[in-house]
């Protein structure tokens, strides 16, 4: 089942109070939270089932929104990055 | 060289001939689950079945679990907007690939070996593709109802790559759907309020009959119509002008509008008054002029739709064969998008007909599994469909037609079922 969480007021790593929510489905849930705990402003993405974060700046994002959706689909391929054979994960 | 069917085509068309006949069906068409596979493949994967409505996927990514019969589906709409209908099996082991029953997700990852899938059903990928001699190389993804094709937001789908289309396998019963579309002050229906499943143990043929049989109401439906006081039950009865029509396709449907344009009371359909529904009525009225007060009397449809979808007046229901003694009956109000006053009215009156303690389809559900204990008898052997076929005659249209209570319906079915069995592969 789809869900979209959303609260205020949760605590990140940083310490710094975001807004936050969960972007899930039953193939992958995502924490997301605004961190402003650096100079300026960014995404916080936590995949919940590894712990794994990463973090997108505004100009990351933009580009995210103009990627054309060949280029997100080839992301897409689990042996792309992820699960290749050369990979230790 | 011979010029004759094979012999075992002679042997199909001999025993469908044998087991259905004008006025009477062998009971071993609802027990034997030899021709229950045969209806698999001459019925359920061949032609048009409902399987879902666009309003279940309202935005790109959207995606519902459906069925063909047994057949897991999952209904998708794309980027692009188009909806799509794939069977959930992963192309590598046969895994089921989506387990929610609804979700959002533009691609689907196998749980198996992670193989991962467009929501169209093109292989995006699969982990580790040395194995596979690097990326790309398998001509694989989900399976796909080759054939989908919907009418007023109802997606069916064919298994077959050829054939009727659907406007021919609906023929007049696309007219039953415009006719609900057009109750919407926006033209479109909506299938929004849930769906309740009541597994049922009996063959999916005596619900489809049962559906448009306006002589069980009386008897089977008695206890509510008492309780709530509804002047339903006078629909069915030797003094209705009520029709039931045998639309052709194995379609048919309770034609009560007779009865209602005899009253001309906006709204009695509903069992309501226009003074209930004031927003909904004023509605109607400024979208359509004086051409509303037909709208408002004749109101929804009581259709059968070969071989799976069922509207009864405010609630739709989609039969699933899972076996040749056991069925899921899907149940939803009916909504009307722009109408939030009546939908309100439309789910309530849902929960008391066919919710968990409702007492409509509970009564229905009753009956079918006793008939079907009792079909499995071994004498009298034949289910008796002769109820007015003396006087059955061709409406304006030509289509036949008896009274509210004869048994139109079924003969209509089961000419259509006869043609569909005997039609070689």
């Amino acid at each position: 089942m789809t869900e979209t969480e959303t609260d205020t007021g949760i605590e990140t790593e940083s310490g710094t109070k975001s807004l936050t929510g969960t972007v899930g489905s039953e193939f992958a849930e995502v924490a997301v939270s605004i961190d402003t705990a650096a100079n300026g402003p960014r995404l916080r993405l936590e995949d919940r089932r590894t712990g794994r974060v990463r973090y997108l700046d505004a100009l990351e994002l933009e580009t995210l929104v103009w990627l054309p959706d060949g280029d997100l689909r080839r992301l897409l391929d689990p042996s792309a990055h992820r699960w290749h054979d050369d990979a230790g994960s | 060289m011979t010029a004759t069917l094979p012999e075992t085509a002679h042997e199909q068309t001999d025993k469908y001939a044998r087991l259905i006949q004008p006025t009477r069906v062998h009971g071993s068409l609802y027990t034997d689950p030899e021709i229950f596979a045969e209806e698999l493949e001459h019925i359920w994967y061949r032609t048009w079945v409902y399987v879902g409505h666009v309003s279940e996927v309202p935005e790109p990514g959207d995606y519902v679990r459906k069925n063909i019969g047994p057949q897991d589906v999952v209904m998708t709409r794309d980027r692009d907007g188009e909806v799509h209908l794939l069977l959930n099996r992963c192309a590598h082991r046969g895994n089921l690939v989506c387990d929610a029953p609804s979700g959002n997700s533009n691609s689907f990852r196998c749980p198996y070996h992670g193989w991962t899938y467009r929501n169209n059903g093109d292989l995006l990928g699969y982990p580790y593709n040395k194995g596979y001699g690097g990326k790309g190389k398998l001509a694989l993804g989900l399976g796909r109802i080759p054939r989908v094709a919907s009418h007023q937001g109802f997606v069916f789908g064919s298994f077959a790559p050829d054939g009727p289309t659907l406007a021919e396998h609906l023929g007049a019963a696309a007219g039953e759907l415009d006719r609900l579309a057009r109750l919407s002050p926006e033209g479109e229906v909506e299938l929004t309020a849930g769906w309740l499943k009541h597994r049922t143990r009996a063959n999916w043929k005596l619900l489809a009959e049962n559906e448009t049989d306006g002589y069980h109401p009386q008897f089977v439906h008695g206890s509510i119509f008492s309780v709530t006081g509804s002047p339903i039950g006078a629909l069915y009865s030797d003094n209705s002008t009520a029709v039931t029509r045998d639309l052709g396709g194995g379609h048919s449907e309770n034609d009560l509008r007779p009865e209602f344009r005899r009253f001309a009371e906006p709204m009695r359909w509903f069992g309501t008054t226009e003074d209930r529904v004031p927003d909904y009525v004023a509605r109607m009225r400024e979208l359509h002029g004086p051409a509303a007060e037909e709208i408002l009397i004749e109101g929804s449809p009581h259709v059968m739709i070969f071989p799976n979808l069922f509207i009864a007046e405010i609630q739709l229901f989609v039969i699933q064969p899972l076996s040749v003694g056991e069925c899921v009956q899907h149940s939803t109000a009916v909504q009307f998008k722009g109408a939030p006053e009546l939908n309100r009215r439309m789910v309530s009156q849902c929960v008391g007909s066919v919710g968990p303690a409702g007492m409509l389809l509970a009564d229905d559900t009753e009956m079918y599994e006793r008939n079907q204990r009792g079909v499995a008898l071994r004498d009298p052997e034949w289910v008796d469909i002769r109820r007015g076929v003396e006087r059955e005659r061709a409406d304006e249209n030509g289509f036949r037609i008896g009274t509210a209570t004869d048994e139109t319906g079924m003969r209509g079915f089961w000419s259509h079922y006869r043609n569909l069995m005997e039609a070689e592969k």
